[in-house]
C-alpha cells in the first residue's frame, strides 16, 4: 500500500507541474487584468493605476509571474486575491466546505435514489413500474440541473404565496442563524440544503440508474448467480451480495472523479440558490480577472482530482478481490 | 483619582456643550412621528463584499462603504447641494487665498467602542491612504494635479487642510472618513503598510471591528449575508429635527443576490425592501405584482436621469490611415455625426422609452449645471443636415450600394466597436449604424471584448488601434461636474486625442483644458458653473465626443419602510432616502 502511494505521490508532481503552467498561462491570454475596468473610472489617475499594477505585481512579465506564484505555492502560499486583498487559501476553503456540505449530502440522496431504483428496474425488469421510473428518469435527463431548480424554485414561491409555509429558496442560513442554538443551526443548514441538494441528485440520478440496472441485468445472468440461486441462496443474498456487488464495480472506478466533481459540480444550482459556494465565487472571480484566486483554486481541484483517483483504486481494490494496489 | 474625576468632569462638560447635527424636517417625506424605533432595513447586493479593511477595499458596495455612511466633516444638502459642516462643528475658516483650511471638530462624537473621535483619526487615516504601498483607492482624492494637500494636526479637535491650490473639490476632499487612530496607527506606526493591511481581514471576528459611522458590523457571512448594528454613540451627535437620536433602525442588512433577476426576484417575494429597477421590464413586473396585490410597495418610475454618460468618441490620432485621420479631426465631420444620431429612437427602442437625450458630458441629473449651459450649442437629430456637412468635406457622390464616396472612388466608411454583451450599448451602435447608411455613411459596428475594448481606448501615441468606440462613464461628483481624467489634455480617458506628448490639438481643447483647472479652482458655486457653461459651450462646438442618451433612475420599496426623501429631492445622486431617517412602520 504504502509503495503505492508513494508511486503516486511521486507521479502527480509533474503533472501538477504542467497543470499549473497551462492554468496559469491560459488565464493570461485573455485580454485585460484586474485593473482594465478600473481604466474607465474618470477619478482615478493614471499614476495612481502604475502603483496599483506594481502592488499587485501586473507589471512584470507574465512567465516572472508564474515563477513567483510557484515559489510561493510550494511555501503553501497561493497568493493574494486582487478583490479581496488577502490570502487566497482563506477565501477558498470555507467556500469548498460549503460545497462539500452539499456535495455530499446531494451524493447521500443520489445514492439513495439510484441504487434502489436501478436495483428495483433489474429485479422487475419491464414492469410497469420499471416502465414508469424510466420515463421519469429519461424526462429528468434531458433537464438541465439549474432550469429544473428555477421551476422548482416557481413552485416554493406558489407555495409559499398560498400557505404560507417558511420553505426557504435560497442561501444557507435563515436570518435569525446567530440566535439558534448549535442544534438549531444544523438543522437550519440543513433544511436550507435539502432542496438544491435533492434537485441536484434527481437529475443526476437518471444516468446512474440506468447504469446499475444494466450492470445487474448483466450480472444476473451471468453463471455463479445462477449457481448460487440453484444452491438455495435466497433472493435478497442472491441480488445484493452476489449480484449488487459486482454490478458496482465500474461506478467505484468512477468515484474518483466524483471529489472534483463534487465541489466544482454543484455549479449552476448555486448561483440558482444563490448558495454561498465555490461556483459564484469563481464566476466573479473570472468576470474580474481575480489570477492567483483562478489560479488556486484550479491547482486545488487538480489536486482533488489525483486524491480522488488513489481513492477510487484503494476503493476499487477493496470491492474487487482481483485487483490489488500495491 | 482627582485628576481623573476632573478629567471626567471636563470630558462630560464639553460633550455636554457640544451641539449635536439636526438631520433638517424637510430631508425627509414621511416624518417617524410615531417614534417607531428598531427594526431591520434589509437589502441586497449583487457580489459578495470582498472585504472589511478601509484601506484596501476596492469595491463601490463595501462593508467600509456601508460603516462610513454617516461620517465626514462635511456633508452635502440635497435640497441645493450645499455642503454643512457634519463632524466638524462649524464651516471652515478659509485663510492664504482659499487655499487654507481650519476646521473644529465636533466634540463628543465616538467609535462605536466608546473612544472618542479626535483630530488624531483624520490624520493617521490621511497618512495610510497616501502611502502607496497600501494601494487604497483613495489615494488620488488626497493630490492635486500631483500635488499634495497636507493635513496638520493643530490641536486634538483643531485640524488644518493645506491646498496646493484653490480647489472647489476642497470640501469633497476634506469629507474622507476617519478610522480610528488606536486601531490603524498603532499598527501602522509599529509595521508600516503591511501590517494595515493585515487587519480587519474577513476572518476577523466582527465584535473587533471599530465604526466611526451610523453602522457597525454586526455578523458577516461569506457569500450570504452581512448585518450590521447601529452604532450607538453615533445617536449621541445625529438628531431627528424633534431631538430623538438616530437612526431610528436597529439593524441595516445585506442579503448576497448572485444576480439582478435573483434581487427581483426577492424582492418581489418581500424578502427585502429596496431593489434597482433596471428597466421597462424590472418596473412591469413590480408594477403587476403590486396590482396584483402580492406586493406592497411604492413603484416611482423615471424619477431622474441616471448619473452616467454614453457616447461616440473619434480616434484623432491614426497615422496609419491618413484619410481617416483627417476626416476625424474634421469639426464638420463630427457634428455630421452628431446630426445622425437619432437620439430620440435610442431613447425609446433601446431604452423602452425610459430615458433622457445628452449632448454633453455634463450628466443630466447635474441640472444646476446643466442650466448653466443652456445655451451651447447641441446638433440634434437631423439627416439633411449631415448631408449637408458631408458634402462640404467633399462626400457628394454616392455608389451604387449608395455609399457616399471620395474623388478617388473611396467609399465614407469606420469601424465602431462596444464592448460585447452590453445589449443597451449594441442597440445604441446599431441604431447609429442604421441611420449613418440612410445618408451614405458605412458603419461597421462590432461588439468586441471589454478588456480589448478599454485598452484601445486608453492607448496612448500617434497611432491607436480604433476608429470610433461606444462606450460610456460613470463616477463624479455635482460639485464640479466635468472629469479630471476626461477632459484636460493628456488625462487618460481623453479619448478622441491622445498623443504620446499630451498636447492639445485645437484651440477649443486647449480651451476646455483651460476652463477645466479655472472651474475647479472657483470656490463660488454661482461663477464655476457660469466657467462650466463656458466649457460646455466650447465643448458643443468641437464636438470631440458625440454624447447619445442616458437612461433613468427608479425607485421601489417596500411599504414597510418609511423615512424617504421627499420626491423632489430623490435622484440617481442622492438616492432614495437618507437610512438614518429611514424607520419601521
Amino acid at each position: 500500500m504504502i509503495p503505492f502511494l508513494l508511486r503516486r505521490l511521486v507521479q502527480s508532481i509533474p503533472t501538477l507541474l504542467l497543470a499549473s503552467i497551462l492554468i496559469f498561462f491560459v488565464i493570461q491570454l485573455a485580454p485585460g487584468d484586474f485593473l482594465t475596468p478600473a481604466k474607465l473610472n474618470p477619478n482615478i489617475s493614471d499614476e495612481q493605476l502604475v502603483a496599483l499594477e506594481r502592488n499587485f505585481g501586473l507589471d512584470r512579465p507574465a512567465w516572472q509571474q508564474y515563477l513567483f506564484w510557484m515559489g510561493n505555492m510550494f511555501q503553501g502560499d497561493f497568493g493574494l486575491s486582487f478583490q479581496y486583498q488577502q490570502p487566497v487559501l482563506n477565501i477558498i476553503w470555507p467556500r469548498i466546505l460549503n460545497s462539500l456540505y452539499l456535495a455530499l449530502m446531494s451524493l447521500i440522496l443520489f445514492y439513495s435514489i439510484a441504487i434502489p431504483l436501478g436495483v428495483y428496474g433489474a429485479v422487475r425488469q419491464n414492469s410497469p413500474g420499471d416502465n414508469a421510473v424510466n420515463v421519469v428518469l429519461y424526462f429528468l435527463l434531458g433537464f438541465p440541473s439549474f432550469f429544473l431548480a428555477l421551476i422548482v424554485i416557481y413552485f416554493i414561491l406558489q407555495v409559499r404565496n398560498a400557505t404560507g409555509l417558511d420553505i426557504p429558496i435560497g442561501g444557507m442560513t435563515s436570518n435569525n442563524f446567530e440566535e439558534l442554538s448549535p442544534l438549531g443551526q444544523m438543522i437550519d443548514i440543513l433544511k436550507h440544503l435539502i432542496i438544491p441538494a435533492l434537485v441536484l441528485a434527481i437529475s443526476d440520478a437518471a444516468g446512474l440508474t440506468r447504469v446499475i440496472r444494466g450492470q445487474m441485468l448483466e450480472v444476473m445472468r451471468s453463471d455463479y448467480v445462477r449457481t448460487a440461486r440453484a444452491k438455495g441462496v435466497s433472493e435478497r443474498t442472491a441480488i445484493w451480495k452476489h449480484t449488487f456487488r459486482n454490478a458496482i464495480l465500474p461506478i467505484v472506478a468512477g468515484i474518483g472523479g466524483l471529489l472534483p466533481a463534487l465541489i466544482s459540480g454543484v455549479g449552476f444550482l448555486e448561483v440558482v440558490f444563490a448558495y454561498p459556494g465555490i461556483t459564484p465565487m469563481l464566476l466573479t472571480a473570472i468576470g474580474t480577472q481575480d489570477l492567483y484566486l483562478i489560479a488556486g483554486f484550479t491547482v486545488i481541484t487538480t489536486v482533488l482530482l489525483i486524491v480522488g483517483n488513489v481513492i477510487s483504486d484503494i476503493l476499487l481494490a477493496v470491492v474487487d478481490p482481483r485487483v490489488k494496489v500495491a | 483619582m482627582k485628576k481623573f474625576l476632573f478629567a471626567a468632569l471636563a470630558l462630560a462638560a464639553t460633550s455636554a456643550s457640544a451641539a449635536p447635527f439636526v438631520y433638517p424636517a424637510a430631508w425627509t417625506a414621511e416624518q417617524n412621528t410615531a417614534n417607531k424605533r428598531g427594526g431591520e432595513l434589509r437589502l441586497s447586493i449583487l457580489s459578495d463584499f470582498k472585504g472589511i479593511n478601509p484601506f484596501t477595499s476596492v469595491e463601490a458596495d463595501s462593508i467600509p462603504g456601508t460603516m462610513d455612511n454617516g461620517t465626514g466633516l462635511f456633508t452635502q444638502d440635497p435640497r441645493n447641494d450645499e455642503f454643512l459642516p457634519y463632524m466638524a462643528d462649524a464651516k471652515p475658516v478659509v485663510s492664504n487665498g482659499g487655499k487654507r483650511f481650519v476646521v473644529k471638530i465636533r466634540q463628543g462624537m465616538k467609535f462605536s467602542d466608546g473612544q472618542a473621535i479626535t483630530a488624531d483619526d483624520w490624520i493617521t487615516t490621511w497618512k495610510i491612504h497616501i502611502d502607496d504601498k497600501v494601494g487604497s483607492n483613495t489615494y488620488d482624492s488626497f493630490f492635486l494635479n500631483g500635488k499634495p494637500i497636507s493635513i496638520k494636526k493643530l490641536d486634538n479637535y483643531t485640524l488644518q487642510f493645506d491646498f496646493p491650490q484653490v480647489s472647489s473639490g476642497a470640501y469633497v476632499t476634506m469629507s474622507y472618513t476617519p478610522w480610528p487612530d488606536h486601531v490603524f496607527g498603532k499598527a501602522y506606526r509599529d509595521g508600516g503598510a503591511d501590517a494595515v493591511k493585515k487587519l480587519w481581514t474577513l476572518g476577523t471576528p466582527a465584535s473587533q471591528i471599530v465604526s466611526p459611522g451610523m453602522w457597525v458590523l454586526e455578523s458577516f457571512r461569506a457569500g450570504e449575508r452581512s448585518v450590521f448594528a447601529k452604532n450607538p454613540n453615533w445617536g449621541d451627535w445625529n438628531k431627528d429635527s424633534r431631538g430623538n437620536a438616530l437612526p431610528y433602525l436597529d439593524k441595516l442588512s445585506y442579503r448576497v443576490t448572485g444576480d439582478a433577476n435573483a434581487t427581483l426576484a426577492a424582492f418581489l417575494a418581500g424578502q427585502i425592501d429596496i431593489a434597482p429597477m433596471r428597466n421597462a421590464d424590472d418596473l412591469a413586473q413590480t408594477k403587476r405584482a403590486i396590482d396584483a396585490g402580492n406586493l406592497k410597495a411604492t413603484l416611482l418610475p423615471n424619477v431622474s436621469p441616471q448619473a452616467q454618460s454614453s457616447w461616440i468618441t473619434f480616434n484623432w490620432n491614426k497615422a496609419s490611415n491618413p484619410t481617416l485621420q483627417k476626416l476625424f479631426r474634421d469639426v464638420r465631420f463630427r457634428r455630421a455625426m452628431s446630426h445622425i444620431a437619432n437620439r430620440k429612437a435610442m431613447v425609446d427602442l433601446a431604452l423602452g422609452g425610459l430615458g433622457v437625450e445628452t449632448y454633453f458630458s455634463v450628466y443630466p441629473i447635474f441640472t444646476q449645471q446643466i442650466a448653466a449651459g443652456a445655451s451651447a450649442p447641441k446638433y440634434s437629430y437631423n439627416l439633411a443636415q449631415a448631408s449637408k456637412l458631408l458634402a462640404q468635406i467633399g462626400y457628394t457622390k454616392k455608389n451604387a450600394q449608395g455609399f457616399l464616396v471620395d474623388k478617388a472612388g473611396k467609399v465614407l466608411e469606420f469601424n465602431l466597436s462596444t464592448n460585447a454583451g452590453n445589449t443597451t450599448r449594441e442597440q445604441l451602435g446599431r441604431i447609429f449604424a442604421d441611420e449613418a447608411k440612410k445618408v451614405g455613411v458605412k458603419v461597421n459596428f462590432t461588439p468586441i471584448d471589454f478588456n480589448n475594448l478599454v485598452g484601445q481606448l486608453t492607448a496612448k501615441g500617434e497611432d491607436r488601434p480604433f476608429d470610433a468606440i461606444l462606450l460610456g462613464l460613470s463616477g463624479g461628483d455635482n460639485i464640479w461636474s466635468f472629469g479630471g481624467n476626461v477632459t484636460p489634455c493628456g488625462a487618460n480617458l481623453h479619448s478622441y486625442n491622445n498623443p504620446t506628448n499630451g498636447k492639445c490639438l485645437t484651440a477649443q481643447e486647449s480651451l476646455m483644458t483651460k476652463l477645466y483647472y479655472q472651474g475647479d479652482a472657483e470656490l463660488d458655486d454661482a461663477k464655476r458653473r457660469a466657467i462650466g457653461g463656458q466649457l460646455m459651450k466650447a465643448e458643443g462646438e468641437l464636438q470631440p465626443v458625440i454624447y447619445l442618451v442616458g437612461g433613468n433612475y427608479h425607485v421601489a420599496y417596500n411599504e414597510r419602510i418609511g423615512g424617504e426623501y421627499p420626491r423632489a429631492l430623490m435622484n440617481a445622486y442622492y438616492l432614495q432616502r437618507d437610512p438614518a431617517l429611514t424607520f419601521i412602520k
